[in-house]
């Protein structure tokens, strides 16, 4: 009797169709919220969201992030404010995908995407730079560095909400 | 200071008894036992003032009967307080008899949280982009006492200038202000240079500076450590790296003899190759040294150390005249050759920044070959000797002259030849210390002297012998002065005449009993940062002027860049064979040596130098290594191992034993010695970043000073003075200036502070420049002695006494007169 | 240069104090009667004159409302709007008069001859509301009186200017 019971288990499977996908010709769905590759965000009028703080590096418990700061000029604009990220580097061996650094982003300019497929054949390629991880700009929308008129963009955090 | 006269009161502070000694600040009494008052606006070294409020505690005191004195009881036998109806600020207050303090309540913490808010109310949320982020009092004392949500209305906030360059050097940013005038009281207690005020009132109350060039003081960088918010922040480290993300290394200026105490902030830095690059450097506490202040130079003087100039590997010279790379090994063979063929006719120059390690090493290898011709470089300040025998005594403190105290400035402009000792000195005159000036001309340290002197350009030595007779109420305050320190330069003064001057200071403060005790004696204001240390270990100006008469066949120059010095330099640098160059810079001495070996700076090693008050002091490592370049005396030691010397050591330290036990005045000076730290007081550093700013805690060592032979109660006797002075009609004057065109500034000059290095110029005095048919701003041919005449433009403000012409040294690519001279102007 | 000008009243400040630093105030007013305005020329001489540093000057003359730091009309109307003086229309008048003159706050008017700006009390609250022309106080003011007032000096300007004409039209015949 319990051979029969087992068996109708397996048949009932038989029928069903697979839960396995054909990886990489075909792809799961994503979670809205799942913790991929970093995106360096930009403003819609294209500058960086990217102040160059440095919190992202100070929050990594995996010390994978290095950002070195510069000054902003009306002149060579990059993101908002005086100070922008001249360099930008993210580890990729070294990251563990916590997403502390979008935690510790002010002006949510580092976003954790959903492209997940890292490979290296070389240690170097795993140090995605600045050119790598910023967004591209929208169609018809100036890169960065842009020239502005004096003293529009003289804040770093354009928005400033009272914090709850 | 606390002595054993002082009377000590008892205190209560958070329901616990301590004595102070009477009349100490509140905050620095809690501070000293470990409770912290916050502060904004007060500063240890600087009157309070009361501004912020944010020191607010209660007070109360022990009732006493007043027939009897007893202590009045309560019911439950507790002495009875009477808390003062409203809190008190700490920092205005002084302990007293029966003083109560409660550092923490309720209704302190609400003023606090108040105190906060309010600074809050128009304060940015820069803290992301914001220098001092990490490491700012505002935002530790917001998290630690601060409201955590704001009762202001965010749209409200007022918006002020973010950008406003104070002189070059210095940004203001007005929003993040808040007004509690320690820079504005630095400047005008400290420094002494009122250049920073106040301007408007009430919310619109912000910093400006009017004087040309903007905020024109030497010691601006102090008011960057001091601010306790990113108001002020300096151009040099302007979003250069995150407070966390930096080491910072215990290190020293390398630019005067004050030998101020400095941290390197250090980081690794894609501009530097991905190695460990210095960031900025900021003061240390060492409050015999440099208490913790330190001038721009120091500050803002690092760049050369990564100059595009620095030679990265060694080259010997080829048969044909052009120089090669070559290896160390095979330069070292070479220098080696040349020393062992030369027959014993070998000298050594070693430059002012060489450390006690590096002239060590060379004594020792000029020896090993027959030589002691060792010359100290720029051949211009004698008297070291003097000074190790009169020399201030051992313990040494310029923050204990005061009231009673004499200090004499003589034959130097401390402002550009010492800036920090400028500073003490005039702080020791607003504590009612007597000082003098004596020079030939009108100096800076004028504005902070009780008395002037002035005497006839090259005359100091007969001069001093006589104040006595010129100025006998000067002389008296100076002989029956408590405590008195000389400050003795050789400005205007030939080597002769300068020893003659180094005599008289020593004759009159051996005469008056000023030596061997602390506080009392000669501090001689020597060029660069090892001149004591030059002496200790057998370098002197007078066997330089002798090696320059007597060429040798080779001469070792370390470190001293003798052609954009000395106008002479190429004349008799050709009459010597070969020269072997130990280098940081590619400099003209080094185009023409047979052998170059690249050293390292202060950065990328480490070392020791003699301060001016001979205190052995030790740097460490901050730099990553540039090129194949070491430090000196590993090179100078290599050489020696292969002329068969003794193996060559394997680090600073060794040599420093070697010193130790070769040379008795370094005895107790090992660096475990020199890393030696003790309390100081003010506590400042570490998480104190609210009492005394960011200066950094001294973890380094404070070093060790050497007793001069006074201090040991060997008999200094009286010496000769012999004078010397130039004739002429027209005497030209070296000077020298703090911001120069010297090797070792010119990446700092590039970098950021252009507007701030004079262009070249000599000072002509208002009568001669008539004669002559000179008006101020015209271009005038200067020729001094036998130098090469030099084309600079004339200035007539009144700075030069008459028949006297005043010329910096340095300002120009060129070589001016290294000493004094007779010498003509001509207009072109 | 003030120091040649006014010698003799500058000498005649400096002998009421002590100090040359404590003359800094009448100075800086002495200057602004010179320059029309404190302007940086002033304070460089000022500064030289009481021996300080210009930054200083400049702290003062910053803190202090009776100094003006901008270029102002020939007829600098300060109106009260403290508290008595509100109650008794002070901020409608004050409204009122820039909306007549076309100014905005601390603005002058366009032929250079009217500033106006509002103050703190300036003690004549029994007699609001009121003003200070170039020092001097206008009292119990109402817009129709003020408007009289605004014509006169505008005509002793004219006054003043067809003057000036004549002279040099006089000088150069």
């Amino acid at each position: 009797m319990n051979i029969l019971r087992g068996f109708a288990t397996t048949f009932k499977h038989l029928l069903e169709e697979p839960i396995t996908v054909q990886y990489p010709e075909q792809m799961r769905p994503f979670r809205e919220r799942y913790k991929g590759r970093h995106h360096l965000r930009r403003y819609e009028n294209g500058l960086e969201k990217c102040i160059g703080c440095a919190l992202c590096a100070a929050a990594c418990p995996a010390d994978a992030i290095w950002v070195e700061a510069a000054e902003n000029t009306d002149e060579q604009r990059f993101s908002p404010g005086e100070r922008y990220a001249k360099t930008y580097e993210i580890n990729m061996l070294r990251c563990i995908f916590c997403g502390y650094c979008e935690d510790a982003c002010p002006t949510q300019a580092i976003q954790l995407g959903h492209e997940h497929q890292l490979s290296f054949t070389d240690r170097q390629d795993a140090i995605f730079t600045k050119d790598m991880l910023i967004d591209p700009t929208a169609i018809g929308v100036a890169g960065t560095p842009q020239q502005v008129e004096p003293g529009v963009y003289t804040r770093s955090i354009p928005d400033m909400e009272n914090p709850r | 200071m606390v002595t054993a006269m002082t009377k000590l009161v008892k205190v209560i502070i958070d329901d616990r008894e301590y004595d102070f000694p009477a009349g100490m600040n509140l905050v620095d009494a809690a501070k000293q036992v470990d409770v912290t008052i916050p502060v904004f606006c007060y500063h240890p070294k600087m009157k309070p003032v009361g501004m912020c409020r944010m020191c607010l505690v209660e007070v109360g005191n022990i009732q006493k009967d007043r027939a009897t004195g007893e202590v009045l009881l309560d019911d439950s036998g507790n002495p009875q307080i009477r808390w003062m109806p409203k809190l008190q600020t700490a920092c205005t207050m002084n302990v007293s008899d029966g003083l109560v303090l409660r550092s923490t309540s309720k209704a302190v913490d609400e003023a606090r949280r108040n105190v906060v808010e309010f600074l809050l109310t128009s304060h940015p949320l820069d803290c992301p982009i914001c220098d001092k982020g990490g490491e700012c009092p505002l935002q530790n004392q917001t998290m630690e006492y601060g409201p955590g949500e704001s009762r202001m209305n965010f749209e409200d906030k007022k918006h002020l200038d973010k950008h406003v360059p104070l002189g070059d050097l210095i940004f203001l940013d007005e929003e993040r202000c808040i007004q509690c005038g320690r820079c504005v009281r630095f400047q005008a207690e400290v420094a002494g240079d009122d250049v920073l005020a106040f301007h408007e009132r009430g919310r619109d109350l912000q910093i400006i500076t009017v004087s040309d060039p903007g905020f024109d003081t030497y010691f601006s960088g102090n008011t960057t450590d001091i601010c306790p918010v990113g108001a002020l922040t300096t151009t040099d480290f302007r979003f250069g790296a995150r407070p966390w993300e930096m080491n910072s290394v215990p290190t020293l200026c390398n630019h005067c003899p004050v030998g101020c105490n400095t941290s390197a902030s250090t980081r690794l830095d894609r501009d530097f190759g991905g190695k460990t690059m210095i960031k900025r450097i900021m003061a240390r506490q060492n409050e015999q040294v440099n208490e913790i202040w330190m001038c721009d130079k120091g500050r803002f003087g690092h760049h050369f150390t990564r100059s595009e100039d620095r030679l990265l590997q060694p080259m010997v010279r080829a048969a044909g005249g052009s120089l090669s790379r070559e290896t160390w090994a095979d330069a070292v063979a070479a220098a080696a050759k040349l020393l062992g063929d030369a027959n014993g006719s070998v000298a050594v120059i070693a430059g002012p920044s060489a450390t006690n390690e590096d002239l060590f090493t060379l004594k020792q290898l000029a020896a090993g070959v027959g030589s002691t011709r060792l010359g100290a470089w720029p051949p211009t300040h004698a008297g070291a000797d003097l000074v190790a025998k009169v020399g201030v005594g051992k313990g040494t403190n310029l923050s204990n002259l005061g009231k009673g105290d004499a200090v004499l400035v003589i034959a130097t402009d401390l402002e550009e030849e010492a800036p920090i000792w400028r500073l003490r000195v005039k702080t020791a005159h607003d504590r009612g210390a007597y000082v003098v000036v004596a020079n030939a001309r009108k100096t800076r340290m004028d504005d902070f002297a009780d008395a002037v002197t002035m005497y006839q350009t090259g005359h100091a030595a007969t001069a001093f012998a006589d104040l006595r007779k010129q100025h006998p109420e000067v002389a008296e305050r100076l002989i029956n002065a408590n405590n008195l320190v000389v400050f003795a330069g050789a400005e205007g003064l030939t080597l002769d005449g300068s020893r003659a001057l180094m005599q008289a200071c020593a004759n009159f403060l051996i005469e008056t009993n000023h030596v061997g005790r602390a506080n009392n004696g000669l501090v001689g204001v020597f060029p660069g940062a090892n001149a004591m240390g030059q002496h200790y270990l057998g370098f002197s100006p007078e066997a330089t002027r002798d090696i320059i008469a007597n060429p040798p066949k080779v001469l070792i120059l370390a470190q001293a860049d003798v052609v954009a010095d000395d106008p002479a330099a190429a004349a008799w640098l050709s009459k010597v064979e070969t020269v072997i160059s130990l280098s940081l810079f590619d400099d003209e001495a080094t185009r023409q040596a047979k052998v170059v070996l690249p050293v390292q700076s202060f950065a990328e090693r480490d070392g020791s130098y003699t301060n001016g008050e001979r205190r052995v002091q030790r740097f460490y490592t901050a730099q990553g290594p540039i090129g194949e370049a070491i430090p000196a005396w590993q090179a100078v030691a290599r050489i020696a191992e292969k002329l068969g010397q003794g193996k060559a050591r394997l680090s600073a330290a060794q040599v420093m034993n070697d010193i130790v036990a070769a040379i008795p005045a370094f005895a107790g000076c090992k660096y475990s010695d020199l890393a030696k730290v003790e309390a100081q007081f003010p506590q400042v550093g570490g998480d104190d970043l609210y009492y005394g700013g960011t200066s950094y805690k001294n973890t380094g060592g404070l070093g060790v000073q050497i007793a001069s032979a006074a201090d040991n109660g060997e008999a200094v006797a009286l010496g000769d003075v012999k004078a010397d002075a130039v004739k002429g009609d027209l005497i030209v004057v070296p000077t020298v200036r703090l911001y120069n065109r010297e090797r070792v500034f010119q990446a700092s000059e590039a970098q950021l502070m252009a507007a701030r290095v004079a262009a070249p110029y000599v000072e002509i005095n208002a009568e001669d420049a008539a004669r002559l048919a000179i008006h101020d701003g015209d271009m005038v041919q200067v020729s001094a002695g036998a130098a090469q005449p030099v084309k600079v433009r004339a200035h007539v403000n009144g700075a030069a006494p008459k028949g006297t012409v005043l010329l910096p040294r340095n300002l120009q690519q060129t070589a001016t007169a290294l000493t004094i001279a007779a010498g003509t102007v001509t207009k072109v | 240069m003030l120091a040649e000008k006014y010698a003799a009243r500058i000498d005649q400040i400096f002998s009421k104090y002590p100090t040359k630093r404590s003359a800094v105030m009448p100075l800086l007013h002495l200057a602004q009667e010179e320059f029309g305005y404190v302007n940086e020329e002033a304070i460089q001489q000022v500064a030289v004159l009481c021996d300080m540093d210009p930054t200083q000057v400049q702290s003062i003359a910053g803190f202090y409302t009776m100094y003006s730091e901008r270029p102002k009309g020939k007829y600098w109307l300060q109106v009260c709007t403290d508290l008595a003086c509100a109650l008794r229309g002070a901020d409608k008048f004050h409204k009122e008069l820039k909306e007549h003159l076309g100014v905005e706050e601390g603005g002058t008017t366009e032929d250079g001859l009217f500033t106006v700006e509002h103050v703190m009390c300036l003690a004549a609250c029994d007699k609001a509301p009121m003003l200070q022309c170039n020092f001097h106080f206008e009292e119990n003011l109402d817009m129709d009186k003020m408007k009289a007032r605004i014509e006169a000096w505008r005509a002793e300007a004219a006054a003043e200017k067809s003057g000036a004409k004549k002279a040099s039209a006089k000088t150069k015949a």
